[in-house]
């Protein structure tokens, strides 16, 4: 224990901050014990890790980062460790749309973290963490996609005059996904401008097709299962983003898009809207690098015609594996890396935070730095995160159902199959993946 | 009796002394290659490692016999690694013929030929992403601006164009190995029978077609078998660039392969691709070292 206050106290001389921090809840004494852990690496979710050695010089731990991968690799890596029986670890970064495909290798935390800690998390995201029934990961950070947009076009009198003669009401941030593809093909002057974009491959773009499908009134699956997104409301989500493509309203290449191309686009001025995660906000009002700065307006994302607006919500998160020696040391590591100072640091780059509480000194520092847009983006996000987030059907086959869908979501889009055709093969393909899975 | 034991003691040296080596095969070789075969006869998943133990024959095998996108990929990158072996040959052998004419520089230029090698292969796919972005990429703002089109080229959406852009990057990044190779066997070649051309009278062209170039052809096939094996496992670079799409468009065997193992878990299914698959790595070295064969047989070396 002598030890343990000596080492918190050479942390405080040496960090004030932080170690204070640290210091004002006790993250138990493991002296001596090495805590192995596979992590998401990538720029954005480094400054956390930076923080470790807080909770090596705490615990008199020490963290062995044997994997610092970006998810797709890690969601690959752990694979082979269960396959190969090799999960000899203790904490892994995990998200929500992953966690089902894991199946019980991961503990129930609700076992090992107190009621008390995980009472400050906002509860919808906990639930969006719960699969069968457990706790199986504790949220990182959350994210949903609100709506961007270029103030000044909006603001143009000769926009708004035009737009209101060619489609008979006023020009304003739309409230709607009809809205939205009125004012795309409005704007939209190719290859120079674009009215709007999206991603258009992988799990990124079935997530924005499930998102519009919810919108629209319809659903992924039935109760028993069976596929039934190729209903009318299925058609009519795909269709929303055929047309764009048809109409030139969006770059030719969204097929191929991905994160960093639609956020990109949208930084480079030459985009109207952008349909984008909170974790782009900073980026888009930095003059350094966006063109759009300081012209970044934001509002919640627009409704489909059941009056639903989209929220296609997903967390990062930590878990810990069931095969774990120590599972007091790595509920007090994923404790630390989630508690209020360390969800501070990724807030402050526009993550958004899963404790309650960090939503409100966030927003507080931030209007005190007098950085409006920042408060800005986490009252948008935070009306988005607490009425319209949700998550895929948390199932293994999520992924799955996924990789026979976006294919044929493309082949729409680029004009291969109708709507209808694309949506029906995706269908007949992920009846199969349902029934193999044993659902039907 | 004695002489019996000697004779057997001899017969048994040379498996002796191979058995390290036979062992390592073995351990390193055989005993992957007859369980991922297993596996393939299992519904084996990632995710659920006691699916390895239940047979189901050659029901992976006949599902992908009726998988028309398995058969897509396939023949695609069959196409792709023709046209890509192709290009990168006549480059590297541009390269090589014109770097072995300097006199002065050469080995900084051989060192400077080999940057793209050096770069890995993602890396590679996400600087040609950008480069061939309809939007914001270099490509189409540089002819844009010059005037020479007034709309958006779709590098990368384009059936045909997308997979030129991924040839495009792939040889970008390989065709130093052909120039290479071919370097070395321009370095190799002896002297006399060019000199004899000349004093034959024999032009610039008839001395290439008919000296140089079935010289160096051995080296040019051993690049093609490398390069066909690696050209045919193509991954990394489609996987950034489209991941197969859109629609299939660029879809090959291994950007199929890995979804189908590590997305979606299912191990034993991607290990029956990844067989059938072999077949054509098999067919292109089979091919390769048969036109080696014959073009040493050409030069009168030894076979």
């Amino acid at each position: 224990m002598m030890k343990l206050r000596l080492k918190a106290l050479a942390a405080t001389a040496m960090v004030p901050l932080l170690a204070g921090a640290v210091a004002a809840q006790d993250y138990g004494n493991f002296d001596g014990y090495t805590l192995r852990v596979k992590l998401i690496g990538g720029a954005q979710y480094e400054p956390l890790y930076a923080t470790i050695s807080d909770w090596e010089a705490a615990t008199g731990a020490t963290v062995e980062i044997l994997s610092r991968k970006n998810h797709f690799e890690l969601d690959r890596e752990i694979k082979q460790d269960i396959a190969a029986g090799t999960l000899d670890w203790c904490v892994g970064s995990n998200h929500t749309s992953f966690a089902p495909q894991y199946g019980n290798i991961y503990v129930d935390l609700r076992e090992h973290i107190s009621e008390d800690v995980l009472s400050e998390f906002v509860q919808r995201v906990l639930d969006h963490s719960t699969v069968d029934g457990r706790l199986v990961q504790l949220p990182r950070h959350s994210d949903v996609s609100n709506f961007y947009y270029q103030k000044s076009l909006f603001e143009d009198p000769e926009n708004q005059a035009a737009f209101e003669a060619e489609y008979g009401y006023p020009l304003a941030p739309p409230e709607t996904w009809e809205q939205v593809a009125d004012m795309a093909k409005f704007f939209a002057d190719p290859p120079n401008f674009f009215g709007f974009q999206y991603v258009g491959k992988d799990e990124a773009v079935t997530g924005r097709f499930y998102e519009m499908l919810v919108a629209e009134g319809g659903q992924l699956f039935t109760e028993d299962w069976e596929p039934a997104f190729n209903s009318e409301a299925g058609v009519r989500a795909l269709q929303f983003f055929v047309d764009l493509y048809e109409a030139g309203a969006v770059p030719v290449g969204v097929p191929n898009y991905l994160w960093d191309d639609t956020g990109l686009g949208f930084g480079s001025g030459t985009v109207a809207m952008n349909l984008d995660w909170a974790g782009w906000s900073a980026y888009f009002n930095d003059p350094a690098n966006s063109q759009v700065a300081g012209d970044v307006g934001l509002i919640r994302a627009p409704m489909g015609s059941a009056g639903v607006r989209t929220g296609w919500s997903g967390s990062h998160s930590f878990s810990i594996t069931e095969t774990c020696d120590n599972k007091e040391a790595a509920a007090s590591f994923v404790t630390f890396l989630t508690d209020h100072d360390r969800q501070m640091i990724e807030a402050r780059t526009g993550l958004l935070p899963s404790r309650s509480e960090v939503w409100e000194t966030a927003k507080a520092e931030f209007a005190e730095g007098g950085n409006d847009f920042l408060v800005e983006v986490f009252d948008t996000y935070a009306a988005s995160m607490a009425e319209d987030a949700f998550t895929p059907p948390l199932i293994p086959e999520w992924i799955e159902v996924s990789n026979v869908l976006w294919p044929r979501l493309q082949a729409a889009i680029v004009g291969d199959q109708t709507a209808q055709e694309a949506l029906d093969q995706a269908a007949d393909e992920a009846r199969i993946v349902m029934e193999d899975a044993g659902y039907l | 009796m004695t002489r019996f034991f000697r004779t057997r003691q001899a017969a048994l040296t040379p498996l002796l002394l191979l058995s390290p080596a036979i062992l390592t095969m073995l351990f390193v070789v055989a005993i992957p290659l007859v369980f991922s075969f297993y596996t393939s006869l299992t519904p084996y998943r990632l995710t659920r490692p006691e699916t390895i133990e239940t047979f189901i024959g050659f029901r992976n095998y006949v599902r992908l016999w009726e998988d028309a996108a398995f058969w897509a990929a396939f023949w695609r990158t069959i196409l792709f690694l023709v046209i890509a072996l192709n290009v990168e040959f006549l480059l590297g052998l541009g390269i090589a013929l014109l770097i072995n004419k300097i006199t002065w520089g050469q080995r900084t230029l051989r060192t400077i030929m080999m940057f793209p090698m050096m770069f890995s292969p993602i890396l590679v796919g996400f600087q040609f992403k950008f480069i061939f972005n309809d939007n914001i990429g270099i490509v189409n703002n540089a002819l844009q601006s010059m005037g020479i089109i007034d709309f958006a080229i779709p590098w990368l959406v384009d059936a045909r164009l997308a997979m030129f852009s991924i040839i495009f990057a792939e040889v970008w990044m390989s065709t130093s190995v052909f120039a290479i190779l071919l370097l070395a066997g321009l370095f190799a070649m002896p002297r006399d029978p060019l000199e004899a051309a000349k004093v034959d009278g024999c032009n610039a062209w008839q001395t290439f077609r008919h000296i140089t170039l079935p010289f160096i052809m051995p080296f040019a096939f051993i690049a093609m078998t490398i390069r066909s094996l690696d050209v045919a496992r193509a991954y990394d670079i489609v996987q950034v660039m489209t991941d197969g799409g859109p629609a299939g468009r660029t879809e090959l065997l291994w950007t199929l392969i890995a979804r189908v193992g590590y997305e979606n878990a299912r191990m034993g299914q991607a290990n029956a691709m990844a067989y059938v698959s072999t077949i054509l790595s098999i067919a292109f070295t089979y091919f390769f070292f048969t036109k080696l064969v014959a073009a040493r047989r050409y030069m009168g070396g030894a076979e």
